[in-house]
């Protein structure tokens, strides 16, 4: 039965499903019970945003505030994993990864391909993502590329709240580390999600709009500027077929080959910075894979090489915009200017 | 007033570190904690005249501490009244980091002509003091876990107090003469205790400190306190005698309830109390010999297990005059009745 | 390594004392051989050698069984064997051979036997810390009695990891055991410049939790307070800090000149203060083993060396396909 929730509610009844069916998840991070050992409430915040509320009391003993001490804490998800748990551990902002990347890339990610297939590492991490809360250029990065980088990780990014739940579900059974992206201006969308559990795979894409005119790859919240641009762009004639590939890591580069197979036109919409990012990713792929398909250069729409500005003006200027992706898809399309309607 | 006195201060970086912290309630006593009480012992020692300090050149970062102490308290603002610090020399001399770096600094020390040594550490440490020392008196000055031997004691006025005996103004009855146990153990030279001897049945040094009621036979104290924290305190609780009074004690102890004529719970370590069987005692006479039951295992010298016995090993105990302590109340009272703090002429 | 804890009053039984003889006299073969081959130019990469410090690894394993966990340093050798895992596997690993403990994939740095506990040697100085701490959490929500041990250096414990883990395993009461092994020199620094004069004891004081302070060169002073800070962990009472004082005899890695160190520091120390020697004597003359005892163990120990070397020399590389194997569970 799938009813109407938020990403943010989704992303909640994930972890509380998983803890439900497996004894060894646990949860952790800075405020995710938000009060343990405080006069007042033992988990008045249930994280920053309120996403892990109510699981403190349901599960006692395995939702744990942490001091604000990343490479301590991630470290100990590597640790906790590697020796029977599987912890989802949360690093409040994706913009904090600078404290304790070691512990995820050098350490978690390498476990098993160093000591010869021999150990496994069944950890998540949960992270907020993305610009548009005017929280500046500390607190809105996009940083999925650098994950995505890195041999034996795996990342995810859902745009929608069915993503979401499926998406987490399928993270916290997975046997590999992942790095599970939530885009904090989506938690408040809404969408039909099952109640029951159920996982995504990896690795595969979600078509969300088929056309035969131009592939469009986006990602997270760019999911919904495009579908956008892909209805007003249906007004010239011009039929977008939209992909979202959910996970970077494994990417699905099958489902997107065959589209522009199709479409011969590629536009790739990531909001992340562009040098070595998802956009540059799959344009190099599809330019080496495709060749042949292409009928015109794959276009890049991402935010410009600057970190992310403060003042509201200058943030949404930042952000690839729905005007931007569509001026992108008619130079794709080779219809030049933009129609006067 | 004696020119050109002397004083040596030793402060044994390695003490208030031991096992001691695991098994009992002791907490770490740091570098930078010692470092700030020889700051003090050194201010006293200079308002009491003396110009020259020396100390061992410390290893493990006690020096640095130090160095930045002293920086610190140079450039600070001079009080109304201050007397400058005696100039701290290192002694030349190589560092091993073993205890035979306090004893070669004290032999050192001694050639130098110091007139007192401040002594900054545990009972371990005045025992290795006390055995190159001779006759120059000590200033003993507690940093360690049990310290039965030294006593807690502020730096400021100990330094005071020991300048002034430095100085030669600290009248009659400021020294003590203490008792120490002498243990000889076969062909070996004669190891010093200053509080206590103990047998225990332990066949390794292991981690030093002894901590264990179980397995120990036989205990001998140079003093019987009742206030002592540690295995002397055994003795001071069951019959209490006056330090330096001449007089020491030797008990067999027993893990058989069968043999045990009584049972105390006694406090072996800061925190830890625990029970000890006494199977008898007896008070020992200035320069009385023992011989100790035969068997094998450690002997501990102030409650740190020094020397393992081999089977066959024949062990006498003695108690023998020990080393000169300075009595800082008895010099204090006297500088109060002699007027040794007043300044000529007063400051401006 | 044993699994039986020592009896209540410290003393250990004749099998414990040669078992502990065996596994530091495993080490210090293994490290001197380790340091002739590589001086042959066939071992690639780079080693840590941990010769001299092998009563640390000895006293505090042996308190610990199989499902404890260990997590090393770069020089992980000692842990490693200490802890159980195979010598013949990981000399093999350490040549890169596809019979290595790793199957080649991860050389000396990176020796590790999860079946075992011993959650790897680590190229990251300070790795090994969070790792013990997560160790902890799992005992403590699977509610089971293991115990988790960390070895950094000197250098490691000025790591922010390290005084990360020493706050977080106060905070979650974890079963740890934070060893710390200051060998004098961090790389090429020795304390007095890299920590200010500091007490590493001490620090944990500012944690709320016990530091103490040992002689690393000596195996009963190791074994006795690592035996009381594992009761400590197991019981559920916290963690700790055991600083053991010891120093190397090889270089930071090999090829490492060391003329950073005093002339003839190395000669001092293999005459006067060497682990097996000390230990070798005490315990001949307490009466509690033969010699004959000891010099069997060094026989067997020097062959099994001996193969070890050999059957690594002769041992199959992996197949090049084999780069591509073990990234993931399943992609």
């Amino acid at each position: 039965m799938a009813r109407e929730i938020t990403y943010q509610t989704a992303i909640n009844e994930a972890l509380a499903q998983e803890m439900e069916r497996d004894p060894t998840v646990v949860v952790f991070g800075e405020d995710v019970a938000g009060g343990m050992e405080a006069p007042g409430e033992d988990d008045a915040w249930g994280g920053v945003l309120g996403v892990t509320k109510g699981l403190y009391h349901k599960y006692p003993g395995r939702v744990l505030d942490t001091p604000i001490s990343e490479s301590a804490y991630v470290g100990a998800a590597a640790g906790a994993a590697a020796s029977g748990l599987r912890p989802v551990a949360e690093l409040m902002f994706v913009d904090f990864m600078g404290v304790c990347l070691d512990q995820i890339f050098n350490q978690a990610a390498k476990f098993r391909y160093m000591f010869g297939g021999k150990a496994k590492t069944p950890m998540v991490i949960r992270t907020m993502w993305g610009a548009g809360i005017r929280a500046a250029s500390q607190h809105s990065q996009a940083l999925y590329p650098i994950f995505t980088h890195i041999p034996g990780l795996k990342v995810a990014l859902p745009a929608t709240p069915y993503d979401a739940k499926g998406l987490l579900i399928a993270a916290i059974r997975d046997d590999d580390p992942v790095i599970f992206f939530e885009h904090k201006v989506l938690y408040d969308t809404k969408g039909d999600v099952p109640e029951e559990p159920y996982a995504l795979p990896f690795g595969e894409a979600n078509i969300v709009r088929e056309g035969s005119d131009v592939t469009v790859v986006a990602l997270g919240r760019m999911v919904s500027f495009a579908q956008e641009a892909a209805e007003a762009l249906e007004d010239d004639g011009i039929d977008c077929e939209i992909i979202d590939p959910r996970t970077t890591s494994p990417l699905d580069e099958d489902t997107i080959l065959e589209s522009v197979e199709n479409t011969g036109r590629l536009v790739v919409v990531d909001e992340a910075s562009p040098r070595c990012g998802m956009a540059s990713d799959i344009a190099a792929r599809v330019a080496q894979d495709a060749f042949a398909d292409l009928k015109a250069p794959p276009r890049m729409v991402t935010a410009p090489h600057t970190p992310v500005p403060f003042s509201p003006v200058l943030e949404d200027a930042y952000v690839p915009t729905v005007e931007s992706i569509t001026a992108a898809v008619r130079e794709t399309a080779g219809a030049g200017a933009p129609s006067a309607a | 007033m004696a020119q050109d006195s002397r004083v040596g201060i030793v402060a044994n970086p390695a003490s208030g570190r031991d096992i001691r912290r695991l098994v009992a309630g002791a907490s770490v006593f740091g570098n930078a904690d010692k470092a700030g009480i020889v700051l003090r012992v050194l201010a006293g020692l200079g308002a009491a005249g003396v110009r020259t300090a020396l100390m061992m050149p410390a290893f493990d970062g006690l020096s640095a501490a130090l160095e930045r102490q002293l920086h610190a308290h140079a450039t600070a603002e001079r009080h109304h009244g201050a007397a400058p610090l005696p100039s701290l020399e290192a002694l030349p001399m190589p560092l091993t980091g073993t205890a035979a770096d306090s004893v070669r600094a004290v032999e050192l020390m001694r050639a130098a002509g110091v007139s007192v040594i401040v002594v900054l550490g545990g009972d371990g440490t005045h025992r290795v003091v006390a055995k190159a020392c001779g006759d120059i008196p000590l200033c003993a000055l507690s940093t360690g876990t049990n310290n039965a031997f030294p006593e807690v004691r502020e730096g400021t006025v100990a330094g005071l107090a020991a300048g002034l005996v430095a100085t030669g103004r600290a009248g009659d009855g400021a020294l003590r003469r203490e008792l120490a146990l002498a243990v000889e153990l076969g062909d070996a030279e004669p190891e010093l205790a200053l509080v206590d001897v103990i047998l225990s049945a332990e066949p390794f040094t292991g981690a030093r400190a002894l901590w264990r009621g179980s397995g120990v036979s036989e205990l001998f104290v140079a003093c019987a306190n009742p206030s002592a924290v540690g295995f002397s305190s055994i003795a001071g609780l069951l019959q209490p005698l006056p330090r330096a009074g001449g007089r020491g004690m030797h008990v067999r102890l027993t893990d058989d309830p069968a043999e045990a004529h009584l049972v105390l719970r006694v406090p072996l370590a800061p925190g830890l109390l625990a029970a000890v069987g006494v199977a008898g005692f007896r008070t020992l006479e200035l320069g009385e010999e023992v011989a100790t039951a035969p068997g094998s295992g450690c002997l501990a010298l102030d409650g740190e297990r020094e020397i393992e016995r081999r089977p066959g090993e024949h062990v006498t105990v003695r108690l023998v005059p020990g080393p000169l302590t300075i009595d800082v109340d008895a010099v204090m009272r006297h500088a109060a009745r002699v007027n040794a703090t007043r300044m000529h002429p007063p400051p401006e | 390594m044993s699994t039986v804890a020592p009896p209540e009053t410290g003393q250990l039984t004749k099998e414990q004392l040669l078992e502990a003889y065996r596994v530091m006299r495993t080490i210090r073969e293994f490290e001197e051989r380790l340091h002739t081959e590589f001086a042959t130019g066939e071992i690639p990469g780079f080693v840590h050698l941990y010769a001299g410090e092998e009563a640390i690894a000895a006293g505090v394993c042996a308190h610990l069984t199989p499902d404890d966990y260990v997590a090393s340093t770069h020089r992980g050798h000692g842990h490693a064997i200490a802890k159980g895992c195979d010598v013949k596997a990981m000399m093999a690993e350490i040549y890169g051979r596809k019979t290595g403990l790793c199957h080649g994939k991860g050389g000396s740095m990176h020796i590790a036997d999860l079946a075992k506990g011993m959650l790897g040697a680590n190229g990251i100085v300070g790795g090994g810390p969070p790792l013990v701490c997560g160790v902890g959490l799992t005992a403590r929500v699977k509610q089971t009695d293991q115990v988790a041990v960390s070895f950094t250096g000197d250098g490691g414990s000025n790591q922010g990891t390290f005084l990360e883990s020493l706050n977080l395993a106060a905070c979650w009461n974890l079963p740890c055991v934070f060893v710390i092994e200051d060998n004098g020199y961090a790389e090429s620094t020795p304390p007095a410049f890299h920590q200010a004069g500091v007490d590493i004891a001490k620090r944990a004081d500012g944690f709320g939790l016990p530091g103490v302070e040992v002689d690393g060169f000596d195996f009963f002073a190791v074994h006795e307070a690592a035996g009381e800070a594992v009761r400590r962990a197991r019981s559920g009472a916290g963690a700790s800090l055991l600083v053991c004082k010891v120093m190397r005899y090889y270089g930071h890695f090999e090829g490492d000149q060391q003329t950073y160190r005093g002339a003839d520091e190395v000669k001092e120390l293999r005459r006067t203060r060497d682990c097996l020697d000390a230990f070798a004597r005490r315990v001949t003359e307490a009466g509690a083993v033969e010699e004959s005892d000891l010099s069997d163990i060094d026989e067997s120990v020097r062959a099994l060396l001996d193969e070890a070397v050999a059957e690594a020399q002769a041992g199959p590389h992996p197949g090049v396909d084999e780069v591509l194997t073990d990234v993931y569970v399943k992609y």
